[in-house]
């Protein structure tokens, strides 16, 4: 039987494995020792490790942020977070104008090897400034890694190597819609650049360029896809945002002539941006039709229900636009509908 | 040559190594204005010039392993706290064998051999990083101090305040020196703060003393000794206000005292007791050993290779 796991577990396990693999670890921001422990994934660390070396924070993220600098500098792991990728904003000057240039600044002399999480929210009303997905800003950046692990096992391998073996600063985006999830646990051994693409589901007719729990929608949408009309996407989970290396998206734009890029955050100088700008340089006669995107519509996210359901993309936008690269625009076809999608989708309800 | 940490904390250093520690960063100080025309150095340069004192008696008075995180104005203390000259020189020059290699230029000197771990130009940023340092020695129970030292505009960060609550709170061997040159740019003091450092301080129950004459040279080193020590001790952290002057325009190797935003008398007032200068008979004689120094410093620099253009793509991540 396959071993399963929820994105939370993994996360919980990846927050005490690093704390017992390091004894200079820190995991510290608003809300780590409460009795919610960021949804669970660091509740009981605060006893296990002492509150010398997890500790909840005033609401001063600037100087918080410093915090993991110096203590870096002296050979601590910090991990701060945030239980919504808004508040990353409050820490934008140390994030971009020391962490991401300490190494390069002053010529290698420092590595700040660190770690920051922070969970987007979706669903049930977050609104405008409690639901942003802000990797954009992050990846824009150069010093900086941005990873959106999209299972529990690229949580499991990711958070394992930013604290064993990288040494620089890496920053996470957890979604909260992925936390409920149960995921295969591959019998295969982590891949050998955690910091890569991961290849999600292999295809022929489409490829699918997807992020954090866009990367569900995508797998949903190609398994309708293929039992409905025989299409069969490839979707590659991006994973790394700011990975060097995109061979394995331009390998498989170059098989299948079609690209769809669906992100949790805004299109233009996003992700889809970034990816179509990655195949324009490289290789744009690849492409057999135009690309298409798949992302939240370029607004602030409204608050109202309904108008939540027209600012997202979801599984029933992957298998529309696949269908138009595919089949050619006005395809035609029946989209899931919205009973069907509501089955398939972990939303989460309740104010927190 | 590890110039300025002779006194190592434990006896009070001495007026003539004070006063050549401060005369040494005078003189290479105003090296770099000589220089700066000719534009071998191309980046800004924001001169120590009326702040060598103070940074002679701080880097004095710290013991091997305890570190400083300061700002742009920061050859002062790089000079002071043992940093090589002939890399800052180089540095400056924006040579391969510079401190950094070029990347750095005059704005973020560091030495972490010497303690100095990081200089940065956006104001108060490293006021936090100072705290972080003080977490870890204090989590790994360490006899060590980390000192912040900026400028009086940056108590006006936020992040200034956000420091003194959380190292307060968790009571961080930590020292906030604040630099009070009454200028911000061109801004003057009293259009900027309607709080007295001491007042703000005392909300955090953070321990709060000041040198009122940054010129003293034992006065200050004096005055600095048992707020470090305190923190050493375990006392907490501490604020440390040195009043002093800046004798030139903000960045640059100019003056400005015609600009009409402050009063030339404000300068001349300082300036008639700096000891840099009215000690004239000690400067003639430590000059000469100084002066070859700085000849060797601009001679290395002036030496150093251009960095290769690969340099570009090193240590990005």
């Amino acid at each position: 039987m396959t071993a399963t796991m929820t994105y939370r577990e993994a996360l919980k396990l990846s927050m005490r494995d690093a704390m017992v693999s390091d004894p200079g670890c820190l995991i510290y921001g608003l809300g780590v020792t409460d009795f919610t422990g960021i949804f669970g994934t660091t509740l009981g660390l605060e006893k296990e490790f002492g509150p010398g070396r997890v500790f909840d924070t005033p609401l001063s993220e600037d100087a918080m942020t410093g915090l993991a600098v110096g203590a870096a500098l002296n050979g601590l792991y910090p991990i701060h977070i945030h239980i919504r990728n808004d508040f990353t904003l409050l820490t934008m000057n140390q994030v971009v104008n020391s962490i991401a240039k300490y190494r390069y600044m002053y010529g290698g002399l420092f590595q700040l090897p660190l770690l920051i999480r922070s969970v987007v929210g979706r669903s049930w009303g977050q609104g405008a400034q409690h639901s942003q997905s802000l990797q954009a800003l992050f990846a824009h950046v150069p010093g900086l890694t941005v990873v959106m692990p999209a299972s529990a096992a690229s949580v499991l391998d990711t958070y394992a190597h930013a604290v064993k073996k990288f040494k620089g600063p890496v920053i996470s985006l957890e979604h909260r819609l992925l936390y409920d999830y149960s995921f295969n646990l591959p019998d295969a051994p982590p891949p050998a650049d955690p910091f890569a693409p991961r290849l999600a589901r292999a295809g022929r007719d489409v490829t699918v360029v997807a992020v954090s729990s866009m990367v569900i929608d995508a797998l949903h949408a190609a398994d309708y896809m293929s039992r409905e009309a025989g299409i069969e996407a490839e979707v590659i989970d991006l994973h790394c945002l700011t990975a060097r290396d995109l061979g394995l998206v331009l390998s498989s734009v170059r098989k299948t002539g079609r690209l769809l890029v669906a992100d949790t955050g805004w299109a233009s100088y996003g992700v889809c941006a970034e990816i179509c700008r990655a195949v324009a340089v490289s290789d744009p006669g690849a492409l057999k039709a135009p690309v298409a995107e798949a992302a939240p519509a370029h607004a602030p996210c409204p608050t109202a229900k309904a108008l939540e359901n027209s600012f997202y993309p979801d599984m029933g936008t992957v298998v529309d636009k696949c269908y138009s690269l595919a089949l050619g625009p006005g395809h035609g076809r029946p989209l899931p509908s919205e009973e069907f999608k509501r089955k398939l989708r972990k939303e989460f309800k309740g104010p927190f | 040559m590890q110039a300025g940490r002779g006194g190592a904390g434990v006896t009070a250093p001495s007026y003539r190594e004070l006063f050549r520690q401060a005369l040494r960063v005078r003189l290479a100080e105003l090296k770099v204005a000589e220089i700066y025309p000719s534009d071998k150095i191309q980046s800004p340069v924001h001169l120590s010039l009326g702040q060598e004192h103070h940074a002679a008696a701080l880097a004095a008075s710290l013991l091997p392993g305890d570190q400083v995180y300061t700002t742009y104005r920061s050859h002062a203390l790089y000079l002071a706290q043992g940093g090589d000259m002939k890399k800052m020189f180089a540095e400056l020059y924006g040579r391969a064998g510079g401190i950094s290699g070029g990347k750095a230029g005059s704005m973020h000197l560091c030495a972490p051999e010497a303690g100095l771990m990081g200089s940065s130009a956006i104001v108060g940023a490293t006021l936090p990083h100072a705290m972080g340092a003080a977490y870890a020695f204090k989590l790994k129970n360490e006899p060590r101090v980390a000192v912040s030292v900026t400028g009086d505009g940056s108590t006006e960060e936020g992040v200034f305040s956000e420091c003194l609550n959380f190292s307060s709170l968790k009571k961080l061997p930590v020292v906030f020196v604040v630099e009070n040159n009454g200028l911000a740019i061109h801004a003057r003091i009293e259009n900027r703060q309607a709080y007295r450092l001491e007042a703000l301080a005392g909300a955090y129950g953070i321990r709060y003393a000041m040198a009122p004459d940054g010129f003293d040279l034992e006065g200050v080193a004096a005055a600095f000794a048992p707020v470090l020590a305190a923190s050493r001790a375990g006392e907490g952290p501490a604020v440390f206000e040195i009043k002093t002057c800046r004798y030139l325009q903000h960045v640059g190797v100019d003056g400005d005292l015609d600009k009409g935003y402050r009063c030339p008398r404000e300068v001349g007032d300082w300036r008639c007791r700096d000891p840099l200068e009215t000690d004239a008979a000690l400067a003639d004689e430590l000059r000469p050993e100084i002066e070859r120094e700085i000849d060797e410093a601009v001679a290395f620099a002036e030496a150093s290779p251009v960095p290769p253009a690969s340099d570009t793509f090193k240590d990005v991540i």
